[in-house]
């Protein structure tokens, strides 16, 4: 719905590093080509908790949440996003999106998204660069208008 | 009573000194150069009136001009916040009214609005805010429906843009100003601050008391936590404090907290080297019975208790001893409330901080040993550390006759 009414591209999308990780790079990087895509970034930088990622969903009105984990804590976090995002009462159309290293060592992609989508996540990028995510993102975004629209045309 | 207040005033004989008096809850301090005189107040007098009586000689040397005069005399005004997050809106609002002088009765998280139950009292004023500028439609019809069943005498929005035009349309006498949050979502204090702290002294010079003092002193009468946090940075002039550190000013109706802002990992960027933080109901006079209510509430205080050879017996007493009892708990549920152990507004690191600096009354009753053992107490208890802070005893009113320095030049700024 949100997605219909403003162009793809001036989504907004509010971006950072969770918890207690200092990882920048990658951060940095993430700001810059979702800026050039023409997305709004907000960008909460490292060492973010998931508390402020929501609050900053609700103060900017952002239509996505691209969590980047790279130290190996993202999966303490994600155990606890579906419970704090079940007090927020507006963020059912939220895009909820992460990447980075998303397990301590190695694992493979079929265990790990999974896993992650369980935990809330509509797109989990394992070790999977930059652009190919930012696409996987876009793809996504198109699929959901296209839903949208279908459910609207049967509900004629 | 006030022609003779003018009369004593214009015998003045002392030429450069100045005469610094600050007007609390509980008891009033004057201080000149060479002397610093306390004084309980009597609530069935005007403040005018106890004070001269007490201290009518002291004043009778002073002109008007020299006269300084802050006041905190009704525990400031309040303030209840409505926003729509607590990371973004409701923690900056937090944040500029603590240090604009206002305490804050209650927050309310706009999506759960209707959950709160109205409070009862008339709030001197209500801050309404939310969202960037570029988030509109973020407040409805639940917003108005809420306010119409408060009392309270001002109203100011400072959230998002687009919203403005409706909030106006839809309350009364609503002052509209820019948002707290920018685009980045930082936080933009300088409007909010500037009308907060001039509602403060509107209702300080509004109020009857506060007014007849301006028989003795020709300078504006001013908020005495505005000017207090303002001249922090001043303080290792006077003592040997080491950065970062806390100011407890345990007074008789509320503590006040003045802390280094290195002390608090925080997504609230600003450019104040120092906040405040209120306890509105936590004090050693006017807010005994809800600090004897906090500590009772309090796992660790029947084990302080002990440490401190009392029974709990020493609630319902009333001696010097009782007193000693009560300023040491106080000291220990404000460190309590303000560490990680209580999940609050913010969380200092009390494991980083170098110094406590205690002000007010508290210095006056407390010799250094029996603040370092409750301090002590408390980091083993609570913090499980050996951790031990240097304590500072402000026992001279330094921190607060500092303000002197900065007053006439601040002066100058608020009645820009
Ligand atoms: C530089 C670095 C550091 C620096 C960080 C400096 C800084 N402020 O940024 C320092 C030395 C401080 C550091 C510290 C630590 N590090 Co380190 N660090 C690295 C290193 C060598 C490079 C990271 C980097 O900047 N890469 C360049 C960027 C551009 O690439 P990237 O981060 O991999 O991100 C890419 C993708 O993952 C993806 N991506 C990232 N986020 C997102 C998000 C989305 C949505 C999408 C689509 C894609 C995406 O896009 C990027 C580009 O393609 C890596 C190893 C490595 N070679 O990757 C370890 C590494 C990340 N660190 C690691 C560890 C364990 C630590 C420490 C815990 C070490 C320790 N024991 O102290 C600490 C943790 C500190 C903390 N609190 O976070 C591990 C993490 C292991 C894990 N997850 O299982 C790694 C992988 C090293 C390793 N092989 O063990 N580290």
């Amino acid at each position: 719905m949100y997605i219909q009414v403003r162009a793809l591209k001036n989504m907004k999308v509010v971006t950072g590093v969770v918890g207690n990780d200092i990882h920048v790079v990658a951060n940095r990087l993430l700001e810059l080509s979702l800026d050039a895509r023409g997305y709004e970034v907000f960008n909460l930088g490292v060492n973010t908790y998931l508390e402020e990622f929501f609050d900053a969903v609700v103060e900017t009105g952002a239509d996505v949440l691209m969590i980047s984990s790279l130290n190996g804590e993202a999966e303490g976090w994600s155990r606890e996003v579906q419970l704090l995002k079940a007090k927020y009462k507006h963020l059912d159309n939220l895009i909820m999106m992460i990447g980075g290293n998303l397990v301590v060592g190695t694992g493979s992609a079929e265990d790990i998204i999974p896993k992650y989508k369980n935990y809330g996540f509509d797109i989990v990028c394992h070790q999977v660069d930059l652009n190919t995510g930012l696409d996987q993102l876009e793809a996504f975004i198109e699929e959901r208008v296209v839903n949208d629209s279908d459910i609207k045309e049967s509900n004629k | 009573m006030s022609s003779a207040a003018i009369e004593t005033n214009q015998d003045s004989n002392n030429r450069d000194e100045k005469l610094l008096i600050d007007v609390g809850s509980t008891y009033f301090k004057l201080s000149t150069d060479d002397n610093l005189e306390q004084h309980f107040r009597d609530f069935n007098k005007d403040i005018l009136d106890d004070l001269m009586q007490k201290c009518g000689d002291t004043i009778a040397g002073f002109a008007k001009k020299d006269v300084h005069i802050c006041s905190s005399a009704n525990g400031g005004l309040t303030t209840l916040i409505v926003g729509i997050s607590h990371t973004f809106s409701l923690k900056y609002a937090t944040n500029i009214a603590f240090n604009s002088g206002i305490n804050i009765i209650d927050t309310v998280l706009y999506q759960d609005i209707e959950d709160y139950s109205i409070p009862s009292d008339l709030i001197d004023v209500v801050i309404i805010v939310g969202g960037i500028n570029s988030n509109g439609g973020v407040f409805s019809s639940r917003l108005y429906d809420y306010l119409a069943q408060l009392h309270y005498s001002n109203i100011v929005f400072v959230g998002n843009e687009i919203d403005a035009p409706t909030v106006e349309e839809n309350i009364d006498h609503v002052v509209i100003l820019p948002n707290i949050i920018d685009n980045r979502l930082h936080i933009v204090e300088d409007h909010l601050s500037d009308y907060l702290t001039h509602l403060y002294q509107q209702d300080i010079e509004g109020k009857e008391d506060v007014k007849n003092l301006y028989n003795i002193t020709s300078n504006q009468i001013y908020p005495t936590p505005y000017i207090v946090n303002k001249t922090l940075p001043l303080i290792d002039a006077k003592f040997s404090v080491v950065n970062p550190f806390i100011l407890l000013d345990i007074g008789g109706a509320t503590t006040d907290i003045h802390y280094s802002k290195d002390l608090v990992d925080d997504n609230l960027v600003s450019e104040n080297e120092y906040d405040r933080l209120v306890f509105k109901k936590l004090g050693v006079y006017k807010s005994k019975q809800s600090l004897i209510f906090a500590a009772k509430n309090n796992e660790f205080v029947y084990e302080l208790l002990m440490h401190l050879k009392v029974t709990e017996n020493i609630f319902e007493e009333q001696s010097k001893k009782a007193t000693k009892i009560l300023m040491q708990l106080a000291i220990f549920l404000v460190l309590c409330k303000i560490s990680h152990y209580r999940k609050a507004y913010i969380n200092i690191k009390l494991l980083s901080l170098n110094s406590i600096v205690l002000t007010g009354g508290i210095t006056k009753v407390l010799i250094r040993e029996e603040i370092e053992d409750i301090i002590s107490f408390f980091y083993k208890k609570i913090l499980n550390s050996e951790h031990n802070p240097v304590t500072v005893l402000d026992s001279h009113y330094d921190i607060w006759t500092l303000e002197a320095a900065s007053l006439k030049e601040r002066g100058k700024k608020l009645c820009q």
